[in-house]
């Protein structure tokens, strides 16, 4: 059906934009990690992210440059995710409530401040991107050249990121005071720990990546704003959570994975494939529903998730 | 943070500081989003009333609010009755996608060939009509159940991940096996037979909010006044508890998924039967988490669920009403909302900590930390 040119080009296509759409995914899902692991679920990621990438979006917008725009994403999700983590922690809210009302929250102000800051009328203007870099020398490699080393410069930075949380969680001591936390909290509390300053500092570093995730979308996929742009995003990014089974590593992993499913059916539009997409897109939440639907073995979900913690 | 405050020995449970801090949030909301006028030189108070007046002021007004309330009570009924269980249910989107479909399927079905009248007479079709989509979205959640009971899955990450399955799916029937000729991927429109009946002539008011308040009688009923609903509450208050005096948790919890979605299919069938008279992509539009949030204001109790529906519905027709005469965005509805519940859940704070004041006297008590 294919020659080799062509199917060799597919591919190429196919996993590149793969990894190119897998990239907020993982940084959103990292630190989601994070959140889960100290007995957090946070929810509101997904608003989280559309925060971020307005905040992405206006820094740039002002001053025109997108690293600062990076900038803007990571405070706007941290900044928020102090009001979250309070009302987690200290409040002891409901933490599902809690998210899903912030998600709704976000959708409101995004578009609110998107609409103040460029008027009804305009069309949205572009704002510069983070470029792609080619990574002299390997980019040239045949297949794997176009696929991994000619990506946006965000994409390194994740990757990276990705190994440091990867050893943060499971090699010092503050990675074992999250798991601790996590898993046995009074335990964790007799041992010296402050369960809520690690959970505090936990549901802040789900703002960064979260947010971070939003500036990745704005900055190194569209490179405009869009209150509507992010869209399951954030919960896409819970699924790749519990399909990595709560480790940086495999996250990425299941990022790529979903990353690719999305993409493949925009491939097989390009080349006119008369599959059903619909069943394509669907596939990575089936899977997920089975990862945690306990047919398959316990998952190892932190022992507290979502339990608050009261010290006396 | 933690020497400006101390926790209160008790918390402050009594109806008068519950009843104060609700009515504090709002009146705090309000205040705060009267600054989202601004930019746009509204006078805030005006734009407040403009609010109600589009929406409560005329009768064409109210038929709309009407129809934007009714599948609004109906997610928020199914979030009662879920999360009353102590089911964390979340795919309310889901559910009324899923029984939107089930009742374009049934309404495209349910006719005979030729478009001429129903095949069922109307005494059979609507009771048939309201089981299909019941049933579908009933055995939707309710898979969702038994992972949990059965298997021990987490039913909040299931649950919203399963959306996600319905919504395709949805997309997949309209582009492919009930797609309708034509260049966009929806269904046909249904025979007239199979709309919602307009019950108050002169506005596009439907008969879903019919369904909507009888099912929120059926809940209360069911809550307050039948011996399953009241195992349901003990289940959700303690499982241990409920275990302990014979009741079969696992079977409640089943018993709440079902319920909340085959109430949250309804309102995807009022949606579909009701406003847009054919089945196509993107029907919930965020109703089922926004359902969540109305059933939350309204403390998971069914019958403050109407009002509380009514209201918000007013408010998100007055604010469309308002940005096409203002420019005022309407999401300002989103941020109200959510800000009076977030505010109404933060006011716990208050319920359970107390400023650190300077104390003068003999005894202060050293708690110990």
């Amino acid at each position: 059906m294919f020659d080799d040119f062509a199917f060799s080009a597919f591919v190429v296509t196919w996993l590149a934009a793969g990894i190119r759409l897998a990239g907020p995914l993982l940084l959103a899902a990292l630190g989601e990690i994070y959140a889960e692991r100290s007995g957090v679920l946070n929810v509101g990621i997904e608003g989280t992210i559309l925060l971020g990438a307005l905040g992405a979006y206006l820094v740039t917008y002002a001053t025109g440059s997108p690293w600062l725009g990076v900038f803007g994403a990571v405070a706007a999700g941290v900044i928020s995710n102090l009001f979250l983590a309070w009302m987690y922690v200290t409040v002891m809210a409901n933490q599902v409530v809690v998210g899903v009302v912030f998600n709704i929250f976000a959708l409101g102000l995004a578009s609110y401040f998107y609409r103040i800051v460029l008027g009804t009328s305009g069309n949205p203007e572009l704002i510069p991107m983070i470029g792609s870099i080619s990574i002299p020398g390997l980019s040239d490699l045949p297949i794997l050249g176009p696929i991994l080393f000619s990506q946006s410069a965000l994409f390194y930075v994740s990757i990276v990121i990705v190994l440091i949380a990867e050893f943060v969680l499971l090699r010092t001591r503050f990675g074992l005071n999250v798991r601790a936390v996590g898993e046995n909290p009074r335990a964790a509390a007799n041992a010296g720990i402050s369960v809520v300053g690690i959970r505090y500092i936990c549901v802040l570093l789900s703002g960064a990546g979260a947010g971070a995730a939003g500036g990745y979308l704005v900055l190194a996929q569209i490179g405009l704003f869009r209150d509507t742009m992010v869209v399951g995003q954030g919960f896409i990014a819970l699924a790749i959570v519990i399909f990595g089974r709560w480790r940086p590593i495999y996250a990425a992993l299941a990022a790529f994975a979903f990353g690719a499913t999305d993409a493949l059916q925009l491939s097989l539009q390009l080349f006119s494939f008369d599959v059903a997409p619909q069943l394509l897109l669907s596939l990575p939440y089936v899977f997920t529903v089975i990862a945690v639907s306990g047919l398959i073995g316990k998952t190892a979900q932190p022992a507290a998730l979502m339990e608050p913690y009261r010290d006396r | 943070m933690f020497n400006l405050f101390e926790r209160r020995l008790a918390p402050l449970d009594s109806p008068s500081v519950v009843i104060a801090s609700t009515l504090g949030s709002i009146v705090l909301a309000l205040a705060i989003g009267a600054f989202l006028f601004i930019p746009f030189g509204t006078n805030p108070l005006l734009a407040y009333f403009s609010l109600f007046e589009s929406s409560l002021g005329s009768l064409r007004g109210f038929g709309m609010t009407l129809n934007r309330a009714a599948p609004l009570i109906l997610v928020a009924l199914g979030t009662c009755v879920a999360w009353r269980a102590g089911f964390g249910f979340l795919g309310f989107e889901g559910c009324m996608t899923i029984g939107a479909a089930a009742a374009a399927w049934f309404a495209l079905v349910g006719v005979s060939e030729d478009g001429q009248g129903i095949l069922l007479p109307a005494l059979l079709f609507w009771p048939a009509m309201l089981a299909v989509a019941f049933a579908a979205g009933g055995i939707w959640a309710g898979s969702v159940g038994v992972l949990r009971t059965r298997y021990g899955g987490n039913e909040v990450l299931i649950s919203l991940m399963m959306n996600y399955v319905a919504i395709f799916l949805v997309q997949y029937l309209v582009s492919g096996p009930m797609r309708a000729s034509g260049s966009l991927p929806q269904t046909d429109r249904f025979p007239t037979e199979s709309w919602l009946a307009t019950i108050i002539p002169g506005t596009r008011a439907h008969a879903g909010i019919l369904i909507a308040v009888g099912a929120a009688f059926l809940v209360w009923l069911l809550i307050s006044r039948m011996r399953v609903g009241f195992e349901l509450v003990v289940t959700g208050l303690s499982p241990l508890a409920a275990r302990y005096s014979g009741i079969d948790v696992g079977r409640r919890y089943l018993l709440a998924a079902v319920g909340a979605g085959g109430l949250g299919a309804l309102a995807g069938l009022v949606e579909v039967l009701g406003t847009q008279h054919r089945l196509m992509d993107g029907l919930s539009g965020g109703l089922g988490f926004i359902g969540i949030v109305v059933a939350l204001l309204a403390k998971l109790n069914p019958l403050l669920i109407v009002p509380v529906a009514l209201l918000y519905a007013a408010l998100s027709v007055g604010a469309d009403a308002l940005q096409r005469s203002t420019g005022v965005p309407s999401s300002i509805i989103f941020i109200l909302q959510s800000l009076i519940v977030l505010f109404v859940m933060a006011s716990d704070f208050i319920r359970y900590w107390r400023p650190r004041l300077p104390r003068f006297g003999a005894a202060i008590v050293q708690e110990e930390r």
